[in-house]
Protein backbone atom coordinates (compact mmCIF):
# COMPACT_ATOMS: atom_id res chain seq x y z
CA UNK A 1 0.00 0.00 0.00
CA UNK A 2 2.94 2.33 0.96
CA UNK A 3 4.57 1.63 -2.93
CA UNK A 4 0.62 2.57 -4.12
CA UNK A 5 1.32 5.86 -2.89
CA UNK A 6 4.72 6.56 -3.47
CA UNK A 7 4.24 5.82 -7.68
CA UNK A 8 0.50 8.22 -7.18
CA UNK A 9 3.56 11.15 -5.68
CA UNK A 10 5.89 10.30 -8.71
CA UNK A 11 2.94 10.42 -11.04
CA UNK A 12 1.22 14.10 -9.53
CA UNK A 13 5.16 15.48 -9.81
CA UNK A 14 5.16 14.23 -13.21
CA UNK A 15 1.92 16.11 -13.76
CA UNK A 16 3.38 19.47 -12.34
CA UNK A 17 5.79 18.93 -15.21
CA UNK A 18 3.34 19.06 -17.65
CA UNK A 19 1.37 21.70 -16.27
CA UNK A 20 4.32 23.88 -16.35
CA UNK A 21 4.37 23.74 -20.43
CA UNK A 22 0.95 26.17 -20.11
CA UNK A 23 2.65 28.00 -17.40
CA UNK A 24 5.35 28.99 -19.96
CA UNK A 25 3.85 29.60 -23.03
CA UNK A 26 0.28 30.66 -21.49
CA UNK A 27 -0.45 34.00 -23.63
CA UNK A 28 -2.08 35.33 -21.26
CA UNK A 29 -2.27 36.50 -17.39
CA UNK A 30 -4.53 34.14 -16.85
CA UNK A 31 -3.81 31.34 -18.26
CA UNK A 32 -0.74 31.17 -15.98
CA UNK A 33 -3.59 31.55 -13.00
CA UNK A 34 -5.24 28.58 -14.21
CA UNK A 35 -1.88 26.81 -14.48
CA UNK A 36 -0.48 27.78 -11.43
CA UNK A 37 -4.05 27.10 -9.16
CA UNK A 38 -3.48 23.54 -10.24
CA UNK A 39 -0.06 23.01 -9.68
CA UNK A 40 -0.78 24.08 -6.37
CA UNK A 41 -3.55 21.62 -5.44
CA UNK A 42 -1.22 18.86 -7.62
CA UNK A 43 1.45 19.61 -5.22
CA UNK A 44 -0.46 19.43 -2.13
CA UNK A 45 -1.78 15.48 -3.20
CA UNK A 46 1.96 14.75 -4.28
CA UNK A 47 2.81 16.00 -0.51
CA UNK A 48 -0.17 13.67 0.38
CA UNK A 49 1.16 10.75 -1.08
CA UNK A 50 4.44 11.34 0.11
CA UNK A 51 3.55 11.41 3.83
CA UNK A 52 2.01 7.95 3.80
CA UNK A 53 5.25 7.11 1.62
CA UNK A 54 7.39 8.58 4.07
CA UNK A 55 5.50 7.63 7.39
CA UNK A 56 5.44 11.01 8.45
CA UNK A 57 2.55 12.69 9.38
CA UNK A 58 3.28 15.75 10.16
CA UNK A 59 3.54 16.50 6.06
CA UNK A 60 0.17 16.72 6.45
CA UNK A 61 -0.03 20.08 7.41
CA UNK A 62 1.74 21.21 4.84
CA UNK A 63 -0.78 19.74 1.92
CA UNK A 64 -3.35 21.24 4.66
CA UNK A 65 -1.87 24.46 4.26
CA UNK A 66 -1.30 24.28 0.69
CA UNK A 67 -4.80 23.23 0.06
CA UNK A 68 -6.29 26.07 2.62
CA UNK A 69 -4.15 28.99 1.54
CA UNK A 70 -2.99 28.34 -2.26
CA UNK A 71 -6.19 29.65 -3.49
CA UNK A 72 -5.89 33.16 -1.67
CA UNK A 73 -3.10 33.82 -4.28
CA UNK A 74 -5.54 33.19 -6.95
CA UNK A 75 -7.94 35.17 -6.05
CA UNK A 76 -5.39 38.58 -5.05
CA UNK A 77 -4.01 38.26 -8.80
CA UNK A 78 -7.87 38.06 -10.14
CA UNK A 79 -8.47 41.42 -8.08
CA UNK A 80 -5.05 43.22 -9.97
CA UNK A 81 -6.55 41.20 -13.21
CA UNK A 82 -9.67 42.95 -12.64
CA UNK A 83 -9.38 46.41 -11.09
CA UNK A 84 -5.72 47.53 -11.81
CA UNK A 85 -3.09 47.93 -9.81
CA UNK A 86 -4.73 50.12 -7.22
CA UNK B 1 -8.76 -6.35 -1.05
CA UNK B 2 -7.96 -2.81 1.00
CA UNK B 3 -5.08 -2.24 -1.31
CA UNK B 4 -6.88 -2.99 -4.73
CA UNK B 5 -9.26 -0.16 -3.40
CA UNK B 6 -6.81 1.64 -2.51
CA UNK B 7 -4.88 1.14 -5.81
CA UNK B 8 -7.89 1.83 -7.91
CA UNK B 9 -9.20 5.11 -6.10
CA UNK B 10 -5.50 6.40 -6.50
CA UNK B 11 -5.35 5.30 -10.22
CA UNK B 12 -8.78 7.07 -10.65
CA UNK B 13 -7.56 10.59 -9.24
CA UNK B 14 -3.80 10.20 -11.49
CA UNK B 15 -6.04 9.22 -14.22
CA UNK B 16 -8.40 12.45 -14.10
CA UNK B 17 -5.52 14.74 -12.89
CA UNK B 18 -3.16 13.82 -16.16
CA UNK B 19 -6.45 14.13 -18.41
CA UNK B 20 -6.66 17.42 -16.62
CA UNK B 21 -3.08 18.50 -17.44
CA UNK B 22 -3.55 17.43 -20.40
CA UNK B 23 -6.57 19.82 -21.44
CA UNK B 24 -4.93 22.45 -19.47
CA UNK B 25 -2.09 22.38 -22.13
CA UNK B 26 -4.47 21.69 -25.12
CA UNK B 27 -7.40 23.18 -24.46
CA UNK B 28 -7.79 26.51 -27.06
CA UNK B 29 -9.42 29.39 -24.24
CA UNK B 30 -8.77 30.32 -20.90
CA UNK B 31 -11.92 29.37 -20.33
CA UNK B 32 -12.34 25.92 -21.40
CA UNK B 33 -8.62 25.72 -19.33
CA UNK B 34 -10.57 26.81 -16.56
CA UNK B 35 -12.88 23.62 -16.83
CA UNK B 36 -9.86 21.30 -17.27
CA UNK B 37 -8.78 23.22 -13.62
CA UNK B 38 -12.03 22.18 -12.22
CA UNK B 39 -12.20 18.80 -13.41
CA UNK B 40 -8.57 18.41 -11.57
CA UNK B 41 -9.54 19.06 -8.38
CA UNK B 42 -13.27 17.32 -8.15
CA UNK B 43 -12.57 14.04 -9.91
CA UNK B 44 -8.42 13.75 -9.68
CA UNK B 45 -7.72 15.05 -6.15
CA UNK B 46 -11.00 13.84 -4.52
CA UNK B 47 -10.29 10.03 -5.10
CA UNK B 48 -6.61 10.49 -3.71
CA UNK B 49 -7.76 12.05 -0.45
CA UNK B 50 -10.85 8.95 -0.03
CA UNK B 51 -7.65 6.69 -0.92
CA UNK B 52 -6.05 8.00 1.49
CA UNK B 53 -9.00 7.63 4.18
CA UNK B 54 -9.49 3.84 3.28
CA UNK B 55 -5.83 3.37 3.84
CA UNK B 56 -5.50 4.61 7.17
CA UNK B 57 -9.22 4.76 8.47
CA UNK B 58 -11.10 7.37 8.23
CA UNK B 59 -10.57 8.69 12.10
CA UNK B 60 -6.68 8.30 12.03
CA UNK B 61 -3.76 10.78 12.04
CA UNK B 62 -3.83 10.34 8.41
CA UNK B 63 -7.31 9.83 7.17
CA UNK B 64 -9.04 12.42 9.32
CA UNK B 65 -6.71 15.37 7.40
CA UNK B 66 -7.09 14.32 4.36
CA UNK B 67 -10.70 14.57 4.32
CA UNK B 68 -10.43 18.11 5.81
CA UNK B 69 -8.03 18.66 2.24
CA UNK B 70 -10.36 17.56 0.68
CA UNK B 71 -13.56 19.57 2.24
CA UNK B 72 -11.87 22.87 1.68
CA UNK B 73 -10.50 21.97 -1.97
CA UNK B 74 -14.10 21.31 -2.38
CA UNK B 75 -15.05 25.14 -0.87
CA UNK B 76 -11.93 27.07 -2.52
CA UNK B 77 -11.75 25.56 -5.43
CA UNK B 78 -14.80 26.64 -7.33
CA UNK B 79 -14.46 29.80 -5.54
CA UNK B 80 -10.85 30.94 -7.14
CA UNK B 81 -11.99 29.60 -10.10
CA UNK B 82 -15.29 31.92 -10.58
CA UNK B 83 -13.19 34.97 -9.45
CA UNK B 84 -10.77 34.06 -11.91
CA UNK B 85 -13.43 33.81 -15.12
CA UNK B 86 -14.84 36.84 -13.70
CA UNK B 87 -11.82 38.79 -13.61
CA UNK B 88 -10.16 37.28 -16.96
CA UNK B 89 -14.13 38.00 -18.80
CA UNK B 90 -13.99 42.01 -17.53
CA UNK B 91 -10.50 42.36 -18.67
CA UNK B 92 -11.31 41.31 -21.50
CA UNK B 93 -9.63 38.10 -22.68
CA UNK B 94 -11.65 37.16 -25.93
CA UNK B 95 -13.69 33.98 -26.08
CA UNK B 96 -11.81 31.01 -28.88
CA UNK B 97 -13.05 32.09 -32.15
CA UNK B 98 -15.17 28.82 -32.18
CA UNK B 99 -17.29 29.94 -29.10
CA UNK B 100 -21.18 29.43 -30.10
CA UNK B 101 -22.49 31.64 -27.07
CA UNK B 102 -21.78 34.64 -24.92
CA UNK B 103 -24.72 35.26 -22.50
CA UNK B 104 -23.09 37.92 -20.13
CA UNK B 105 -22.39 40.09 -23.42
CA UNK B 106 -25.85 39.62 -24.47
CA UNK B 107 -26.56 40.55 -21.16
CA UNK B 108 -24.77 44.03 -21.58
CA UNK B 109 -26.37 44.89 -24.10
CA UNK B 110 -24.54 46.58 -27.64
CA UNK B 111 -21.91 48.44 -25.57
CA UNK B 112 -20.75 45.64 -23.98
CA UNK B 113 -19.36 44.32 -27.22
CA UNK B 114 -19.09 40.65 -28.74
CA UNK B 115 -15.54 39.25 -27.45
CA UNK B 116 -15.48 36.89 -29.98
CA UNK B 117 -12.35 37.35 -31.90
CA UNK B 118 -13.27 37.79 -36.03
CA UNK B 119 -16.15 38.58 -38.08
CA UNK B 120 -19.58 39.56 -36.86
CA UNK B 121 -21.79 36.23 -37.40
CA UNK B 122 -24.80 38.06 -38.43
CA UNK B 123 -28.61 38.02 -37.02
Amino acid sequence: MTTVFGIGCLAETLIVFVLLLRLVAGPTVSDRIVALNTISTQAALAVLCFSVYADRSIYLDVALWLASFSYLGTIVWSRYLERGLL
Amino acid sequence: MKTVAVAALVAVGVGFSLSGAVGIVRMPDVYTRMQCSSKTVTMGALPVLVALAVAKGPVSNYGGRALLVGGLLLVASPLASHVLARAAYKSGIPLWEGSVLDQAAERAGPPGADRRRGPEPGP
